[in-house]
């Protein structure tokens, strides 16, 4: 059973699904897709992983935790 | 520096992957972007089929659109790589050859949705790569994510 709370916030959600869907793709890439530094992870131009655990790992290793690339706990 | 990813440069990849014959899905967010789900990402991630075929095709469309692959990296994605992070080129990119929690491409390419010619997997698939994933981030986007898939099936079902 969902509480109000939970309500008003998939209340809130639906609202921005529509009028997302009111919009061309065109429009919805122009205000998507935005550049902020990632420290790290934005030092290097390239980086290749033999396995998809293997870049978890340096995620977790090498990321500052607040960019969320670690695992949750 | 990196430059903001926009419309035309997802048509560049649509048309040059396409033109070298490269079997790819928009995955994650940005997938879920072209979907129509509202939300703000930085870069597009590319779900590529892991064959010897595939891999050399990738190469030579990550050259065409402008990424300055050396011949070693070129090599190694030749030879197969799981993961590859580019910011060597016009924008940035991730290739995603093993997403967590799809175990074969061709599964997640036969659920694909084609947006406006755009190949991108099905909400359900982006769901479970993050689901896998399991970081933090995605454990944060999944509650909204999740009800954007449920929207997008009721209109798209």
């Amino acid at each position: 059973m969902s509480t109000l709370a939970e309500d008003t916030q998939l209340g809130e959600w639906h609202a921005e699904f529509e009028a997302a869907a009111g919009r061309s793709l065109r429009t919805r890439f122009r205000y998507a897709f935005l550049y902020t530094y990632k420290p790290v992870l934005d030092d290097a131009q390239y980086r290749s992983f033999d396995t998809t655990a293997a870049y978890r790992e340096w995620c977790a290793r090498n990321l500052p935790s607040w960019l969320g690339y670690g695992p949750a706990v | 520096m990196a430059r903001r990813f926009e419309y035309a440069q997802a048509e560049e990849i649509r048309d040059v992957f396409t033109r070298h014959g490269v079997r790819y899905l928009f995955i994650g967010k940005s997938g879920a972007i072209l979907l129509g789900y509202p939300d703000t990402t930085q870069d597009a991630d590319l779900f590529v089929e892991k064959t010897n075929t595939n891999n050399a095709a990738t190469v030579g469309a990550l050259r065409e659109l402008g990424f300055e692959l050396t011949d070693d990296q070129a090599a190694e994605i030749e030879r197969g790589k799981d993961f590859v992070q580019l910011k060597n080129g016009p924008f940035d990119l991730d290739l995603v050859f093993a997403p967590d929690g799809i175990e074969e491409f061709e599964q997640a390419w036969r659920r694909r949705v084609d947006v406006e010619g755009f190949p991108v997997c099905h909400p359900d698939d982006i769901i479970r790569s993050k689901e896998a994933a399991g970081r933090v981030k995605d454990r944060e986007a999944l509650p909204r994510l999740r009800a954007f898939r449920d929207y997008w099936l009721e209109r798209n079902g």
